[in-house]
């Protein structure tokens, strides 16, 4: 890639820190998602094995 | 048809449909968004005004748009929830408020960054601006009033209600530069009649409009798994499911 590319035409400082939070939100939100649904498995995983024989 | 309707709404169904559907919209999530990213980028020419200054746009306005889409299936779900009593829309609520605010703080970052060369500024108590803030205070708002309760069936009721109250605040952020003076700009790709940006612009804007959505519905999909199991830990088929 050439520097102008890099440097967004003398809006790097604006450019580039916008793209990098979008894919830091982006990331934020598919671990945050991954980790609340295993989460919740090892609840229910827990749940389960106190009361073996319950119903709903 | 109510009860095929019911039946397809049924936690189990619902876990299962999500775990098949999440690695589907994230894979063509991540299509659309390197497409997006690239064409946007690489490719898009400067624009006539702003320059490459321009190209935040392809990360901010699909954000912002996330933003009002996900507050609007928030508050359309906890509806459905009060009106039809079907419990898996407090689930789907619960699962989106999160992924919107998330969306609504980057809209927010990244117009701030934008404002700055633009309009000499990073913020300023503009129409836009105001009501996009008040959007995501309404996404705390409804998070925290939801784990407010004890009881969390009065949480979600609780958490429904004041969604669809926040709801008249969707229509106000997108007219906003309509009905008053605002330093934001208007209508571009919405517009009524023909978009007012060229269409090698346009394109990565779309793809990355469609993966944000893609993406949102992965992460939806996901949460809503987690939110289903925690809220039916004790039924059967959760332990079929769980073993899976």
């Amino acid at each position: 890639m050439s520097a102008a590319f890099w440097s967004m035409g003398g809006y790097a400082r604006y450019v580039w820190p916008c793209m990098a939070l979008a894919g830091v939100v982006l990331a934020w939100n598919l671990w945050s998602a991954r980790a609340y649904r295993d989460a919740a498995r090892q609840r229910a995983r827990r749940a389960l094995a106190m009361s073996p024989g319950e119903t709903a | 048809m109510w009860t095929w309707f019911y039946k397809l709404a049924s936690p189990p169904s619902v876990y299962a449909a999500a775990g098949a559907l999440a690695p589907w919209f994230l894979a063509t999530a991540a299509v659309a968004i390197v497409y997006g990213l690239v064409d946007g980028l690489v490719f898009a020419p400067p624009d006539y005004q702003q320059g490459d200054a321009f190209r935040i746009v392809y990360v901010h306005a699909p954000s912002a748009w996330m933003s009002l889409f996900s507050y609007t299936s928030m508050a359309l779900a906890g509806a459905i929830a009060l009106v039809w009593r079907i419990k898996i829309g407090h689930a789907v609520a619960a699962a989106s408020a999160p992924i919107g605010a998330s969306f609504t703080l980057l809209a927010l970052v990244t117009g701030s960054l934008w404002g700055k060369p633009m309009w000499g500024t990073y913020w300023a108590w503009d129409p836009r601006l105001t009501s996009e803030l008040i959007l995501l205070f309404l996404y705390f708002g409804v998070m925290s009033l939801r784990s407010a309760f004890e009881d969390p069936a009065r949480g979600d009721r609780a958490a429904a209600l004041l969604g669809i109250v926040g709801l008249v605040n969707v229509p106000i952020i997108h007219f906003s530069v309509t009905w008053w003076n605002s330093l934001h700009q208007g209508a571009t790709v919405a517009k009524i009649g023909k978009p007012a940006m060229s269409l090698s612009m346009l394109w990565p804007l779309l793809a990355m409009l469609l993966g944000f959505m893609l993406f949102y519905g992965a992460v939806l999909c996901m949460r809503l798994q987690g939110e289903v199991l925690n809220r039916e830990r004790q039924a059967k088929w959760v332990r079929e499911a769980i073993k899976s």
